[in-house]
């Protein structure tokens, strides 16, 4: 029985979005494939994470060991290896994030099993999986093909699927046995950094909140900030608010300023002078919220909202304090 | 402290438009320009600075045709020590588990300390080469490096993590380290600067002098291959939020969530 | 003419007058030779510099800036108070050989001052000496006094004592003569010699035997506050009595110029480095500049980088880079001990900063007011040259490079797409795309930011109309054109704009032109006095002006009524390439149309913030933006309606408009979209 497997990631006794967004593709390959999806949960002490998942997949495997209480490249890769040349499922899903990223490439290398990363999409071909990644830019999508390998990797880009699951089972709980024996010292943990909150870098936030011009005046940054803060996001902006001190010169995206690559980047009453789109064009996502049908910045934004800032704010946090 | 950089030469798509060939399996590539993989070019001054600070020596590696020359020369100027360029035609056509069998018979037979890749490359985005070669090796390797601090024996090296975290860890020497961007400022190196730089050594290597069976190259040696390329469906004019304020903010939020960045 | 041969005759302490005389002439000549030889070490250690050639331009120049020195009255006060100073040295240099030929018993002047010439020359040296007095009287009143902002950081305790012993200088010997009037029994002095008068009328009534004693004294204390003074110029900023003249004659000839990277050097990869790092990297000439600066300030007075508060003040750089060469070369052999373990300072880093230097638009304006033409641009941009090379530049800079380098424009776009502006500017004629071999009678030579920037495109599309509606046989380059390379060569790229250079120049070699037309009044500078041979490059201004001028185009449209239209001269049109009037030409035959000059135009145009650095590095302590400042100086004027005929100049403006927000007060429009728009 060639399963698919969907390794559960968790930071601090959270599981993270993505696991769910696989599970969910993973229970349909599985389908596909005429199989089951179980879940693989790594961890010192497995079982917060094992009930949050149960009752979406009919298995999990998991080992618990010491050395996996706090993510380690070695440890994830050796834990792995172990149980899936024992499980030797068809198709192991992992997230293509700051961890998966790191060991799922090793793993491939040490089983001499394929690899396709950074995958937007997964699909069964004539019983072969196949895989969709985008390239260049993100402009074009490449099928990817596995060689028809009996077992292959997938790392999977955050948000390419939904994460909304109905629950369907209740797992069956599998042990495997650590094999972690000895203590690894090639590479060790040290610390969680916690995302800074005083001195915010914007270049390394996920969510921006950018205001420019249309701002209007240094008293109504306290409400975009309230917002922000709700949002989880940073603020940033555009040349003038910094050109009138309504802001410190750090927290400008800009030819003349900073380059930023948040995942989403709100531009609020920016109009998107090529000084400005140069320094956050690279954003994955831009929403842009303008008065002005015509503003230039329509032209990069994926979404766009022709409206009042300050009617759109109020809004949101209404939505935000009520969820 | 001796370190190896593995750089790609990649092309600038960002603003260009993109063809696809005839084989449907690869882009045309005449009117794009080329240059050094972004990642790469902060894993190059990466390595210099350390060299700056720490003494030793950096060789910067790279696969490719003669028409990567010019990147490896603006490495050289970025002051690297010396360049090594595989260029075989039997290279060609391989994945990241090719390419990294390939550096690594390339490599093995070479001291080294630190060896850097770029998290990804532009162009494919794997983000493979980096952690296979750690493997390869049998090295400890750390991906997404924001930062690097230098100590006897070992490193510290900060990790990005999603959603503005980081993460510390102690890594031994000789290690493997992906350059995330942003771990520095790399230099501009001058057109003036670029031509002082032609007096150092670069040296070219065929599949010959490699300790490598040919069947581990290339295409044979590839785990995975690209089955097609296609343009997906144009979505980026932007796609307008429509109704009143409530619906209007109500959708906004649905795509954060969808984006992962709001919980 | 009264003499002092008596004087020399005369033995002081057993020693015959013309004995201490000589003594004193040799001991201060002596003196003045080793300064000036240590001050032409200093010179000599500059890099070569050719400045011999267009002799007759030099001479006249030389008349008209060193002898009627025009430049002078642009500050009105100051200006005639030096022209009275500077004249008065001329007429009384002749004096002055003479009173010091008199000691020495040297009669070589006796023939020229006993012939009509001496009677005339008399009356003249008189008044003049009055009029000196008076100026210098003058000069230490407006400084004390008026003390206006451009002497600040100057010398002024060194205006006072050099104003002191110009006055000492003066009323010695007019003392000298009352006195020798009075004792000669020739009575008092003719009516018509003021001063010498005023002497006489002063001493009227002393005794024979103290005025002969006055007559000593005032002689020999004038000539000791003569050798004195003669070894004080070139200590300080009094040196440019004597470098001014020669460091006019020696001026840049070729305006919009920049130097190349080391003259008398074909090939620029054949240098150890490029840029200026030390003192010695800049040229003779600049450090000549250096020597000459008069400290009078106008330069920064006129800076508009020094006007928002960025920390560049011209004139403070040459007195600082004036102050560590003379540190460097001494005049008095330095006690090395005393420096010894310290590091030296660094020229660029310690004694001028990164911030000074990007800082400088090159607008010019400095370089436009300095009455003995002291160079800027050139240095300063040799000095951002070490910057790139020694890869110090700020890092926002670095995409803009690689951009260029890789992509040919600094905008980060594939180069194949540059003609792609002409599906964004709405229905334009059709557009011929040259290619190697074609013939076409004017190339427009569009360039990168009108080619790829939406703000900018607009006015490349009203260009392509308005050449349309004159019938004239154009085309442009698409992907053939390269970026003109004016922003990295005053960024300090040279290698890159060399590069850019030669690849436009192998590209326009191919191509049967008679004339390019610009966009921007940038890339037509560039190609103009950057760009090697004699490309015919016209802005299109000057390009529109002759066709409206020969009857090709005729605007009839009206303007609305009820705006003032004022017209910004853009730097590289103005005070680099002299084109102020075919602007403003093509402005008069709008019709309907009323305009204003602000208070500072044409040369003294102020500058919108430029097209380089600006767009890509913040200077920090900034007060203002400076586009802002020129929308201040338009309203002053009554506009409401800012014309300019530089792309840059309209980005900025704009901006400072939003920025203020005085949309509802006053509006940018560029020269050729208003034209186009009032000629169908």
């Amino acid at each position: 029985m060639s399963q698919v497997c969907v390794l559960v990631e968790h930071r601090q006794g959270e599981i993270q979005e993505i696991s769910y967004e696989m599970i969910g593709k993973g229970r349909q390959l599985a389908e596909a494939l005429g199989t089951e999806c179980y879940a693989i949960v790594l961890g010192a002490d497995a079982r917060g994470i094992i009930e949050k998942v149960a009752s979406y997949v009919p298995g999990v495997y998991s080992i618990e060991d010491p050395q996996l209480a706090e993510y380690n490249a070695p440890a994830y890769q050796a834990a792995m290896s172990a149980l899936i040349q024992e499980k030797r499922p068809q198709l192991v899903l992992i997230g293509h994030t700051a961890s998966g990223m790191e060991f799922a490439p090793r793993l491939s290398a040490e089983l001499r099993w394929p690899l396709a990363s950074d995958c937007i999409d997964l699909a069964v071909n004539e019983g072969c999986v196949e895989a969709t990644r985008k390239m260049y830019s993100d402009k074009v999508n490449a099928r990817i093909d596995f060689k028809a390998a009996p077992h292959c990797l997938a790392t999977i880009r955050a948000g390419s699927f939904s994460s909304e699951l109905a629950p369907a089972h209740t797992a069956e709980v599998i042990t495997v046995a650590s094999p972690l024996t000895t203590e690894i010292s090639a590479r060790r943990f040290v610390r969680l950094l916690a995302s800074e909150v005083g001195d915010v870098d914007i270049t390394q936030a996920d969510l921006l909140l950018s205001v420019g011009r249309g701002l209007g005046g240094p008293e109504y940054l306290p409400e975009v900030e309230a917002l922000a803060k709700q949002l989880g996001a940073a603020v940033s902006c555009s040349r003038p608010v910094v050109d009138k001190n309504w802001l410190p010169k750090e927290r400008q995206v800009g030819t003349s300023g900073k380059k930023v690559k948040p995942k989403v980047y709100i531009a609020l009453g920016i109009s998107g002078a090529f000084q400005h789109v140069a320094g956050m064009k690279n954003a994955g996502t831009i929403i842009a919220i303008n008065k002005d049908p015509k503003a230039p910045i329509f032209g990069i934004a994926d979404y766009g909202i022709v409206g009042d800032m300050f009617e759109i704010m109020p809004a949101l946090s209404k939505i935000l304090t009520s969820a | 402290m001796d370190i190896i950089v593995c750089v790609k030469r990649v092309p600038e798509t960002a603003e260009a438009d993109i063809i696809i060939d005839s084989s449907g399996k690869d882009i045309q590539t005449d009117h794009l320009a080329f240059g050094i993989n972004e990642w790469d070019d902060y894993a190059v001054e990466e390595a210099v600075r350390i060299k700056e600070a720490h003494g030793g020596t950096v060789t910067v590696v790279s696969l490719g045709n003669a028409e990567v020359q010019p990147v490896l020369r603006r490495t050289l100027a970025m002051g690297a020590d010396e360049a090594l360029l595989l260029n075989d035609p039997v290279f060609t056509g391989g994945d990241s588990y090719a390419i990294a069998k390939t550096l690594h018979a390339a490599l093995k037979d070479k001291k080294f300390d630190l060896l850097l890749t770029g998290v990804q490359a532009g162009d494919d985005g794997y983000g493979q080469v980096g952690p296979m070669l750690g493997e390869l090796f049998q090295l400890p390797s750390a991906s997404m490096v924001t930062r690097i601090e230098v100590a006897d024996e070992k490193i510290t090296v900060t990790r990005e993590l999603e959603g503005g975290m980081g993460e510390n860890c102690e890594l031994t020497l000789p290690s493997v380290l992906s350059i995330q961007t942003g771990i520095n400022e790399p230099r501009y190196v001058s057109i003036m600067g670029l031509r002082k730089a032609k007096s150092k050594t670069l040296s070219e290597v065929g599949a010959d002098a490699l300790p490598i069976s040919g069947d581990d190259l290339g295409a044979s040696g590839a785990l995975t291959e690209v089955a097609s390329l296609y343009l997906p469906p144009v979505e980026k004019t932007a796609e307008m939020l429509e109704g009143d304020t409530e619906t209007v903010s109500a959708k906004m939020m649905d795509i954060l969530k969808k984006k992962g960045v709001v919980g | 003419m009264l003499s002092a041969y008596h004087l020399a005759s005369t033995t002081y302490w057993g020693i015959p007058g013309f004995c201490i005389a000589w003594l004193l002439f040799l001991t201060a000549v002596g003196l003045f030779g080793m300064l000036i030889w240590r001050r032409y070490l200093l010179i000599r250690a500059g890099q070569p510099d050719p400045r011999f050639h267009d002799i007759p331009k030099r001479v006249k120049d030389l008349i008209v800036y060193g002898l009627v020195q025009k430049r002078q009255p642009r500050y009105l006060v100051s200006g005639a108070i030096h022209l009275m100073i500077f004249w008065g040295f001329v007429v009384l240099s002749i004096r002055t050989i003479d009173l010091v030929t008199q000691g020495l018993q040297l009669p070589v002047m006796v023939p020229l001052l006993s012939s009509g010439f001496g009677t005339l020359y008399e009356i003249a040296k008189d008044l003049f000496e009055l009029l000196v007095l008076v100026a210098c009287v003058g000069a230490a009143f407006y400084r004390a006094i008026r003390r206006p902002d451009r002497y600040q950081g100057s010398h002024s305790m060194d205006a006072y004592l050099i104003l002191s012993m110009i006055s000492a200088l003066m009323v010695t010997d007019i003392l000298f003569e009352g006195s020798v009037y009075l004792a000669d029994g020739a009575g008092p002095s003719p009516a018509w010699l003021p001063a010498a008068g005023l002497a006489g009328a002063l001493l009227s009534g002393m005794e024979t035997s103290s005025l002969l004693t006055l007559q000593g004294v005032t002689y020999w204390v004038h000539l000791v506050i003569l050798y004195v003074f003669l070894n004080l110029l070139p200590l300080g900023k009094h040196f440019h009595v004597i470098t001014a003249l020669p460091n006019v004659f020696l001026k840049k000839t070729q305006k919009g110029s920049l130097k190349p990277a080391r003259w008398g050097v074909e090939d620029f990869e054949t240098l150890e480095s490029l840029g200026a790092e030390k003192l010695e990297d800049l040229t003779w000439k600049h450090l000549l500049d250096l020597v000459t600066c008069t400290e009078c300030g106008r330069c920064s007075d006129n800076c508009p980088a020094h006007a928002v508060g960025r920390p560049l003040s011209p004139k403070m750089l040459t007195l600082h880079l004036r102050a560590h060469a003379y540190d460097r070369y001494p005049v008095l052999p330095s006690d090395k001990n005393s420096s010894e373990g310290k590091e030296p300072p660094k020229m660029v880093g310690d004694i001028v900063t990164p911030d000074e230097l990007w800082s400088c638009t090159t607008c010019g304006a400095c370089e436009e007011e300095c009455p003995v033409f002291i160079e800027y641009i050139d240095k300063i941009v040799d000095m951002r040259r070490h910057l790139i090379e020694s890869a110090q530049n700020p890092n926002t800079f670095n995409p803009v490079l690689m951009s260029l380098e890789r992509n040919f424009n600094p905008l980060g776009k594939p180069n194949v797409k540059r003609a792609d502006w002409l599906n964004e500017v709405g229905e334009i004629p059709p557009v011929k795309r040259l290619k190697a071999g074609d013939t076409v009678d004017v190339l427009y030579f569009v360039d990168s930011f009108p080619s790829f920037d939406p703000g900018f495109q607009p006015i490349a599309g009203s260009l392509v109309r308005g050449l349309a509606a004159a019938g004239v046989d154009f085309g442009i380059l698409g992907p053939l054109e390269k970026d003109s390379g004016h922003q990295v060569r005053r960024m300090g790229e040279e290698g890159l704009f060399q590069l850019l250079m030669e690849e436009n120049m192998e590209t326009l070699e191919q191509i049967n032109f008679n004339r390019i037309v610009t966009t921007d009044p940038h890339a037509f500078n560039t190609l103009k006095n950057d760009y090697p041979g004699t490309l015919k490059v016209v802005h299109y201004s000057e390009f529109f002006w002759e066709l409206l001028q020969a009857g090709h185009l005729k605007p009839i449209k009206a303007v609305a009524s009820g705006d003032v239209y004022t017209y910004h001269d853009p730097c590289y049109l103005g005070r680099h390439n002299g084109i102020y009037d075919s602007p403003r030409g093509i402005l008069s035959v709008i019709p309907g149309i009323t305009s204003v000059d602000m208070a500072r135009c044409r040369d003294r145009s102020f500058c919108c913030g430029g097209a380089d650095i600006t767009l890509w590095h913040e200077i920090p302590n900034e007060k203002r933006r400076m586009a802002s400042m020129r929308v201040e100086m338009a309203m002053a004027a009554g506009a409401t309606v800012l014309v300019t005929a530089c792309p840059f100049c309209q980005l900025h403006f704009e901006d400072a408009i939003k920025t203020d927000g005085l949309e509802d007060r006053i509006r940018v429009v560029d020269l050729m979209t208003l034209l186009v728009s009032t000629l169908s």
